[in-house]
């Protein structure tokens, strides 16, 4: 699927956490408006047949992500997360608390896409399966399941948090959700953004994560290293590291200000 | 009467169009293929462009979600909204199963015809829809 095998050998490009300016000219962009921000300049950075993306970002507080077409009203179902931040995403899916979690996103070119983009889901979570196993855990994705395996009491499509619904691709350990992604689409390219849950927080309680459910303690920067590593042998490719440049920061802000922190985009449901 | 699939014009973005003349104007009844609902899989939201909204060929003018995907829909004209299927968000899950009659979703009374001539014939589309597989 992604991408295609004519662009064997490329190079794609890897943005690390973003600390701000060297000089301290800039902050960071990684608080909740500023993570989305990046994730829609990536997406709108598509050109023609740009090599992939590939992003890791942290969030600067504990977040509560809407989906984008969930009601900001619904959010007093969910009151472990009253004190937290929110903001809404462009992409599909559940409300997510962003806490103890690694946070990807993959920006790829449409003409790199050699099939549906469900397709995306099924290859990335398959590499986050084969990472997780190097650690020791195992997880299976949920359409595999037996439907003898014990599900989680409280899921249903319709749940507040997307840790509480199920689709076929998402992750699952012991009958709990532990990686979820969404995405958003242009006619250019496709941005696909997804949380895996380390470990519990408590403005979550209710979501166990990997250490939770297995034992494990898993450093965030070697998960996502080795996920790194793993993706682009998948997609025969290698990555150039390259942190957010400057003027790239300039317009993260920008569109955080003027679209992600804006009350009508808040609001909008 | 059913809509014919065979006679409507359709968008790379996969979006088709019925164009009638109603007196002086041409309006183009609007909606999603066959094809793209098939990929799409399992419509969940859809928001649609208010009456009156001025659209333009291959602008966005609604999104939509399906499998925590959202995908814009582009209007395969240029011209401004005369109606809107407000029953449709509420009943995605009949386009599956007419997706060109009940599966209709917005009328453009069309402004300008330029684009109009940029938009497929069916074996076209269906050639487009097949290399894409």
């Amino acid at each position: 699927m992604v991408p295609s095998s004519s662009r064997t050998g490329e190079t794609g490009r890897l943005i690390p956490p973003d600390e701000g300016a060297h000089d301290g000219s800039q902050p960071s962009v990684e608080s909740p408006d500023g993570n989305m921000a990046v994730d829609q300049l990536l997406l709108q950075s598509i050109e023609g047949a740009s090599p992939p993306v590939l992003r890791f970002y942290r969030w600067n507080e504990p977040t509560l992500s809407l989906g984008y077409f969930q009601s900001l009203a619904d959010r007093q179902l969910h009151s472990d997360s009253g004190p937290c931040a929110i903001v809404r995403r462009a992409t599909g899916g559940g409300a997510i608390l962003h806490h103890h979690e690694i946070t990807y996103s993959v920006a790829v070119a449409a003409k790199n896409l050699a099939g549906p983009a469900l397709d995306l889901y099924r290859q990335i979570h398959q590499v986050w399966i084969e990472t997780l196993a190097d650690f020791g855990v195992s997880a299976r994705v949920y359409r595999e399941l037996p439907e003898s395996c014990p599900a989680e009491s409280a899921a249903t499509p319709e749940s507040f948090l997307c840790f509480q619904r199920r689709t076929d691709e998402d992750l699952i350990i012991s009958g709990y959700k532990i990686l979820g992604s969404a995405q958003r689409k242009t006619r250019h390219g496709i941005l696909q953004h997804g949380s895996l849950l380390l470990k519990s927080s408590r403005f979550a309680p209710q979501l166990p994560g990997i250490r939770e459910l297995t034992g494990a303690d898993i450093h965030a920067a070697a998960l996502s290293k080795r996920f790194a590593r793993r993706l682009a042998a998948a997609w025969s490719l290698r990555w150039q590291t390259e942190p957010l440049s400057v003027a790239e920061r300039d317009d993260a802000l920008a569109i955080a200000e003027q679209k992600f922190r804006a009350d009508r985009w808040l609001r909008r449901r | 009467m059913a809509r014919d699939e065979t006679q409507l014009r359709y968008a790379s973005s996969h979006e088709w169009a019925d164009l009638q003349q109603e007196g002086d104007d041409t309006v183009a009844t609007v909606g999603i293929s066959a094809f793209a609902i098939e990929q799409l899989n399992d419509l969940v939201y859809m928001d649609l462009p208010e009456v009156g909204t001025a659209v333009t060929a291959g602008e966005e003018m609604g999104e939509v979600e399906s499998v925590k995907a959202v995908s814009p829909l582009y209007s395969p004209v240029t011209g401004e909204v005369i109606e809107v299927h407000s029953e449709l968000p509420d009943n995605l899950e009949k386009l599956n199963d007419d997706p060109y009659d009940f599966g209709w979703i917005v009328k453009i009374k069309v402004t300008d015809e330029s684009g109009i001539d940029q938009l497929l014939d069916h074996p076209t589309y269906q050639k487009q829809c097949a290399e894409s597989e």
